[in-house]
């Protein structure tokens, strides 16, 4: 089923007087969203535009991005929750400041962008009489358009239930899944428990949730969604990971553990269970128990093969098979050193079927080959940025060619730096002394950098060269 | 009083601890499921339990990591990171059997917030109410306190947004990881931890390994005036 009414509403974000300068107007329609959604969420859209001006830009791929927007995701200053935005890119040091304007609030939880980096999905949740209304919204990536949407209502959904959506996007399909996470409320009682502060028993209601699973999928051709499929799964984590080849649905589940489990149960309470899916169905082909950890937002590749590789406990990558479950566990050496505080992790295909792969808390990026159970072609070593565990997770990116990697400077020092990567020396550094939480390469080969307080965005040539700065309300979380 | 915490697994670890700082912890702070990017606690308790009792610190606090985008996030979200967490010390809990829950009547859970991401109040609110509301292992007693790790100088949202938390949702207690004085144990002399306005700092990460040149893969951790950290902690009674 798909929502007109909304797409239009969507579309109309001239009457709310917020436009793009020199551009089209799009965006969430800020009525729409803050009646219809239950999230904190935030998005920002950021046009990588004017480049043909821009000394020392390098287009990321021949032909493409030079037009590409890039959204923001993170939480506004004034608000309860996180939004997406938009800015124009700064042409030069002399042009205007970039003027950012908000897509979408409140969101139901993070914009996940396509392989191909076309469109970027956003997932609302409307409580409706009937049930949770889950719509689905494409934004495309070359005007911040919508470029399709979608809704479903789940029925019976109580009001109160919290129901997570986690798009998932098919390489080589126009097949959406979305993976659904109900948790309504099983059971409320009186409770008696101390108060922190003064140790004082006070009674409260206490509620008891339960979770479990629905599959739906979205034709990014006709905009119609198939289901939802519910999953005989309960009582379950609402956690999963999921990703899906051209084919099939892989999705990472856990039970959850019950107080009156037997000690066959207890004994298994580690493993995790991965189900396989065919796109458009909500029957299994495929359910297995998966070796720990428990799903819990690792990083997923799909495999030119088919086959999904988790990066797991930040040094360890499980390649599972699509077709039997089976799960290989190799080491990346270059993780291995145990540290006392746990390190952002980040792994991302490329199109040559390589896999690019940070660690920026041990000071690593990475570029291996998963068709050689994940060979390390390319290692470079630098500092310890200042905040390697904070978001924005991605701190250090990989030129689209491939031949210079980009990172965060130094705790000490901040800014940021250029290697090469066939000497892995540093080749380049910027630093004004501004300490960057997040690092990005835009398509068009400009580096995105983004602190806490403005100016929060920083922008520069492929060469370091600074390019401008913008501010915004939002404390950037992600980069889409 | 120091204690230690980690992201790797005890069992390896305290060997070289101790043999760095001279002592024994007085406490072990692990990391839970959802925490993407460490050794888990949960995935081997028994293994990890073993290794406290080796080490002769005998007590382990719980803190999760969640993938720090999140925490800017929907209320569904920090609800279901809390329902992980909480699954993931009753896992611990089952696998273990003399692992104990503390005396008296208050585990800490610790929610990770680094310096550079921003918690938001519905992902706050959800997660410290879960957690605050659990009926852990099914004993009618809700001994899960909500207790929040972060750097409270830093500008991004923190302590204003526990400071709207209300009744079971504010947490109760920080665990501060600035200043870094560094030093080895028992630590400063003069507890000058940062702090929010209006939720007391009771824990201190007086020393980090990066920042303070450790060798051995632990942060070095102390509690407050009047503050046993070891008591909100689990407590492994012998060795499994």
């Amino acid at each position: 089923m798909r929502s007109r009414r909304r797409e239009k509403e969507v579309r109309s974000l001239a009457s709310w007087g917020c436009r793009v300068p020199g551009g089209d107007g799009f965006g969430l329609n800020r009525r729409e969203v803050l009646a219809g959604s239950i999230g904190a969420s935030a998005l920002v859209a950021l046009p990588d535009l004017g480049l043909g001006g821009l000394s020392g830009a390098r287009p990321g791929k021949s032909g493409q991005g030079a037009s590409r927007y890039v959204f923001l995701y993170g939480t506004p200053r004034s608000a309860s929750s996180a939004s997406l935005v938009v800015t124009r890119f700064p042409v030069s040091r002399a042009a205007s400041p970039p003027v950012t304007v908000p897509v979408a609030i409140n969101l139901a939880a993070a914009p996940v962008l396509s392989p191909d980096q076309a469109v970027t999905a956003l997932a609302t949740v409307d409580m409706v009489p009937d049930g949770a209304k889950i719509t689905l919204t494409l934004l495309d990536g070359t005007s911040a358009a919508v470029a399709r949407q979608g809704s479903v209502t789940v029925p019976d959904v109580p009001h109160d239930a919290h129901v997570l959506v986690t798009p998932v996007f098919a390489p080589d399909s126009a097949i959406v899944s979305l993976v659904l996470a109900i948790t309504v409320p099983a059971a409320r009682r009186l409770a008696r428990k101390a108060d922190p502060g003064t140790g004082s028993l006070a009674t409260q209601w206490a509620t008891t949730w339960v979770s479990h699973h629905a599959l739906a999928y979205f034709d990014q051709r006709s905009g119609a969604i198939t289901g939802p499929f519910h999953l005989s799964d309960e009582p379950s984590l609402a956690l999963t990971s999921a990703a899906a080849n051209g084919s099939d649905l892989l999705m990472w589940t856990t039970r959850e553990p019950q107080a009156g489990d037997p000690a066959e149960i207890r004994a298994q309470a580690s493993l995790s269970r991965l189900t396989v899916f065919p796109l458009g169905s909500g029957t299994a082909r495929l359910s297995v128990p998966a070796p720990p950890p428990w799903p819990s937002g690792e990083p997923l590749v799909t495999l030119p093969t088919g086959d999904v590789a988790r990066l797991v406990r930040g040094r360890d990558v499980q390649v599972c098979s699509a077709r039997t479950g089976e799960v290989t566990e190799l080491g990346i050496p270059a993780f291995g050193q145990a540290r006392a505080k746990p390190s952002a992790v980040t792994m991302q295909a490329r199109s040559d079927g390589t896999v690019f792969m940070t660690k920026p808390g041990a000071g690593v990026a990475v570029v291996a080959d998963p068709a050689e159970e994940f060979r390390i072609t390319t290692h470079v070593q630098f500092p310890l940025p200042a905040s390697p565990l904070g978001a924005p997770w991605s701190k250090a990116v990989l030129s689209p060619a491939g031949d210079t990697c980009y990172v965060l400077g130094p705790a000490a020092t901040g800014g940021i730096c250029a290697y090469d990567v066939g000497s892995c020396k540093m080749v380049g550094s910027h630093s004004e002394g501004r300490q960057y939480a997040g690092l990005y390469q835009l398509p068009s080969g400009v580096l995105l950098a983004v602190r806490p307080e403005n100016p929060r965005l920083a922008f520069f040539s492929s060469g370091l060269s600074p390019l401008g700065t913008a501010d915004t309300n939002l404390d950037v979380s992600a980069v889409f | 009083m120091t204690g230690y915490d980690t992201a790797g697994s005890i069992q390896n670890t305290y060997a070289s601890a101790n043999h760095e700082f001279g002592m024994e912890p007085s406490f072990w702070i692990r990391y839970f499921a959802p925490s993407p990017a460490a050794d888990l606690f949960n995935d081997d308790a028994v293994a990890e339990s073993q290794g406290a009792w080796d080490s002769g610190g005998h007590y382990v606090g719980c803190i999760s990591a969640p993938r720090q985008s999140r925490l800017s996030g929907s209320a569904a979200e920090g609800h279901a990171d809390a329902q992980a967490f909480a699954a993931a010390m009753l896992a611990a809990y089952h696998a273990v059997g003399p692992l104990q829950l503390p005396s008296g009547g208050r585990l800490y859970c610790w929610l990770d917030q680094e310096y550079s991401t921003s918690l938001s109040s519905n992902y706050w609110n959800a997660w410290a109410n879960y957690i605050a509301n659990y009926d852990f292992a099914g004993l009618g007693i809700y001994p899960l306190y909500p207790c929040l790790y972060c750097n409270p100088y830093a500008p991004y949202p923190n302590c204003s947004t526990i400071a709207k938390a209300r009744g079971v949702t504010a947490p109760s207690a920080i665990w501060s990881s600035e200043p870094e004085p560094c030093g080895n144990p028992p630590g400063p002399s003069r507890w000058d931890p940062q702090e929010c306005t209006t939720v007391p700092t009771k824990l201190w990460q007086y020393g980090e390994q990066d920042a303070c040149n450790y060798s051995s893969n632990v942060d070095l951790d102390m509690g407050g005036p009047g503050f046993t950290a070891a008591h909100y902690c689990f407590y492994v009674k012998s060795r499994p």
